[in-house]
């Protein structure tokens, strides 16, 4: 898998490039500048783009335009926005047309090596990733009459998992259940929530968000 | 002209002298204009205006004088002056009122007349010849044709240069300034006459005659001098309109009345006033901001009103009230009270001003200064310890083997991982760093998320607002739903941040239990300051029972 980084921070570029590089993703450029970085995605094409929000030169939303640009022109490219605060609004930002090879993490993810890796994986292969703090933030939100109530302690792991943008066996593994009993407590859920079970597992994950935006 | 026309009428008709008959009322015309001249003078020395007069009805008077003796060069000198009377005359009304010419027009007019009253007139004396005596001294050859023909000549160019004259005078009066207009009143009633007067000239060619006409002209040309007489005493009768304005105005004027008030004694709408504040060596204007030294130029004319030899303040006003110091010191001196008090009104808002000015300024050092914070340490401490978190991570793989040191350095990473989670904590309190990233509807998003109770938000602004007003409605949000999570004990917020009429509204407005302590612990008193600080106005209904509604005003221009 080829990937492009964007990241100002000198230490962060490296120990990012080499944390890919161990784990067999290869790092086709690194640059620190968001116009560097649509150059380098004109120019190498790579599965995705790891992205910090905050890039200079006004360190307010280069980062995030990048991402959105790059979504828009060129949608064989992944993109993970990383950024030290993860904001809903930002992530519903990123995600308003689909989770489809998107991703948006807390940049402290990085350390957790086999959940960052992860994610820059399915990112890079069509897939989505959604902080946890993101998901918590939905499952906080105060609704009247709600739905979530009815779901088991159980259910409502897998649907975190599910709006973080884990595949059902990926859940399985997390959870350490068998695949069915993963497809199983995702159906329940969605007949509760009265949602319509949806195909790929990003378009699973923007119903869902949606779903707990609302 | 009219002059020389009316010698021809009377040597045709052997005038009759005498009081109220034309001769006698040629006399009075003299004298008022010379009688004017003189009070014009003294009250105005600096004027050429009062000479100017005076040498008009000299002329004049000369001119009639000259015409009834019987000596021919006198005579003839009488016949030629009671023409050269219009130029002069001509030249007064031009002048009016400052006694200066205004272009090149004006010497065109003038010229005009001077070609009839000087060449014209002298040839016409070579040819024309009396036949009686007095006689012509002038005369080189009689020639009743040839006189007729320069005669005629005379009539046209002056029935020309009449018209001329009255559009201009009528042009300049009606794109006068109200008070300039009020004292150009006796040039208007001037051109009427000199128009008048050359059309009797006109017809006297055909010996068409209109006695009343004539008694017409001779009346305006006398009420002229008159006519300005009255706009130089009106000067004086300028007591009366200080009187009603004393009567008019309230025990203590706002400032706008005040101007007002001076506005209609003085007759000019324009004015505006200037207060001079010591404390700051600057002018303010009414509302105590401060504005540039007033002075003389772009058309504008000050008068300074001055107590114990200080300036207080500055009138400014159409340059054609300089012709009435009368009536500017009048309603300077009336005024002089009020304006005072008002000076220390408008002395004490200069200072609110300057306070909300350094209070704003102070606020937006804070900003900058916790922007800078938030800034160092999102791309200092906390970059490094994501690095150092990250480095501990790749040790952790390159351990793989050793369990105590992997367990170790997870612990470690756990520990930086608080430490992480604390310092963002930190940061964010600083400065919310999204809402100048992204906006205030992005950054309110993970807010009213995170609330206590469901909230309803709605954003109803697109473009991005300037930082500052963003930053206040962020904390107010923030700082409204931490009341609303503490005390409020409600069910359900809504937010609304939209625009109205150039100001950025916020209102949040919860149904809980109401009866919030304003004034005390509720973080709203910092809030209000900020708001305040940016011109705007917080206000709070808590009625018991009835929930809890904030409201923020923010001036703030649309885009």
């Amino acid at each position: 898998m080829r990937v492009v980084v964007a990241e100002d921070s000198v230490l962060l570029r490296e120990g990012l490039t080499q944390l890919l590089d161990r784990n067999g993703l290869e790092v086709v450029g690194s640059c620190e500048s968001a116009e560097d970085l649509l150059l380098k995605v004109r120019s190498y094409a790579p599965d995705v783009a790891i992205i910090d929000i905050r890039l200079p030169p006004t360190h307010n939303d280069e980062g995030l335009r990048a991402a959105l640009e790059i979504r828009a022109h060129h949608p064989s490219v992944g993109v993970l926005v990383l950024s030290q605060y993860v904001e809903l609004g930002l992530a519903m930002k990123l995600l308003a047309d689909s989770a489809e090879g998107a991703g948006y993490l807390l940049k402290d993810r990085i350390s957790d090596v086999r959940d960052f890796i992860a994610a820059v994986e399915r990112v890079g292969a069509g897939g989505s990733a959604v902080d946890p703090i993101i998901v918590s933030t939905l499952l906080s939100k105060r609704r009247s009459d709600d739905p979530l109530q009815e779901l088991t302690p159980r259910e409502r792991e897998v649907l975190e998992l599910m709006a973080e943008g884990r595949s059902n066996q990926g859940i399985a593994d997390e959870l350490v259940i068998t695949l069915r009993s993963v497809e199983k407590y995702v159906s329940s859920i969605f007949t509760k929530l009265g949602l319509p079970s949806s195909g790929t597992d990003s378009r699973r994950v923007l119903a869902v968000l949606l779903y707990l935006r609302s | 002209m009219a002059g020389a026309a009316a010698v021809r009428l009377t040597l045709s008709n052997d005038g009759v002298d005498g009081l109220g008959t034309p001769n006698g009322l040629k006399v009075i015309v003299g004298w008022t204009f010379a009688g004017s001249g003189l009070y014009a003078w003294r009250r105005r020395p600096g004027n050429r205006l009062g000479p100017l007069m005076i040498a008009v009805g000299c002329t004049y008077l000369t001119a009639q004088i000259l015409t009834q003796t019987h000596a021919s060069p006198l005579f003839t000198w009488g016949v030629w002056l009671s023409d050269a009377w219009v130029v002069l005359f001509v030249l007064f009304l031009l002048a009016f009122p400052d006694g200066r010419l205004r272009g090149r027009f004006d010497f065109f007019v003038l010229g005009l007349f001077a070609l009839m009253a000087f060449p014209l007139e002298l040839a016409w004396l070579l040819f024309f010849e009396t036949g009686g005596n007095p006689e012509n001294a002038l005369l080189v050859w009689a020639n009743g044709s040839v006189a007729a023909n320069v005669d005629s000549a005379q009539r046209a160019l002056v029935a020309t240069a009449s018209i001329v004259l009255a559009a201009a005078l009528t042009r300049r009066w009606l794109l006068a300034s109200p008070p300039l207009r009020r004292a150009l009143v006796p040039v208007l009633v001037g051109s009427a006459g000199i128009l008048l007067g050359s059309v009797l000239v006109g017809l006297d060619k055909f010996q068409v005659e209109f006695e009343t006409a004539r008694w017409l002209v001779l009346a305006v040309y006398a009420a002229i001098p008159l006519a300005v007489l009255g706009v130089i005493l009106r000067a004086r009768l300028a007591r009366s309109t200080v009187g009603d304005l004393l009567v008019d105005l309230p025990t203590e004027p706002s400032p706008v009345e005040l101007r007002d008030g001076l506005a209609r004694a003085l007759g000019d709408p324009s004015l505006e006033l200037a207060y001079w504040l010591p404390q700051f060596q600057s002018w303010a204007d009414l509302d105590g901001r401060s504005v540039r030294p007033p002075t003389d130029e772009r058309g504008r004319a000050t008068t300074m009103i001055d107590r114990n030899g200080e300036h207080v303040a500055a009138l400014i006003h159409d340059p054609a009230l300089v012709d009435e110091p009368e009536l500017l010191g009048a309603v300077s001196a009336a005024a002089g009270i009020a304006i005072e008090n008002e000076r220390l009104h408008v002395e004490l808002r200069a200072r609110l001003e300057e306070l909300r000015g350094s209070r704003s300024r102070v606020i937006e050092a804070g900003q900058r200064e916790r922007q800078r914070l938030e800034r160092n340490l999102h791309d200092g401490a906390q970059q490094r310890l994501i690095a150092l978190s990250l480095e501990l991570s790749l040790l952790e793989e390159e351990f793989s083997a050793e369990a105590a040191a992997r367990a170790r350095l997870a612990l470690a990473r756990q520990e930086i991982a608080t430490s992480l989670g604390e310092l963002r904590e930190v940061a964010q309190g600083i400065h919310p760093a999204v809402v100048s990233g992204h906006g205030l509807a992005v950054a309110l998003e993970q807010l009213t998320a995170r609330a206590p109770v469901p909230v309803r938000l709605a954003v109803e602004i697109d473009d991005r607002l300037p930082e500052a007003v963003e930053v206040a409605a962020y904390y107010l949000v923030s700082e409204s739903l931490a009341n609303v999570a503490k005390h409020a004990n409600a069910s359900s917020v809504t937010i609304v941040i939209d625009r109205r009429e150039g100001r950025v509204v916020v209102e949040i407005v919860d149904d809980g239990i109401g009866g919030a302590d304003t004034e005390r612990g509720s973080g709203l008193r910092g809030l209000a300051d900020r708001v305040e600080a940016l011109g705007g106005r917080l206000r709070v209904w808590s009625p018991s029972g009835g929930g809890t509604r904030v409201m923020a005003e923010i001036p703030c221009a649309s885009s």
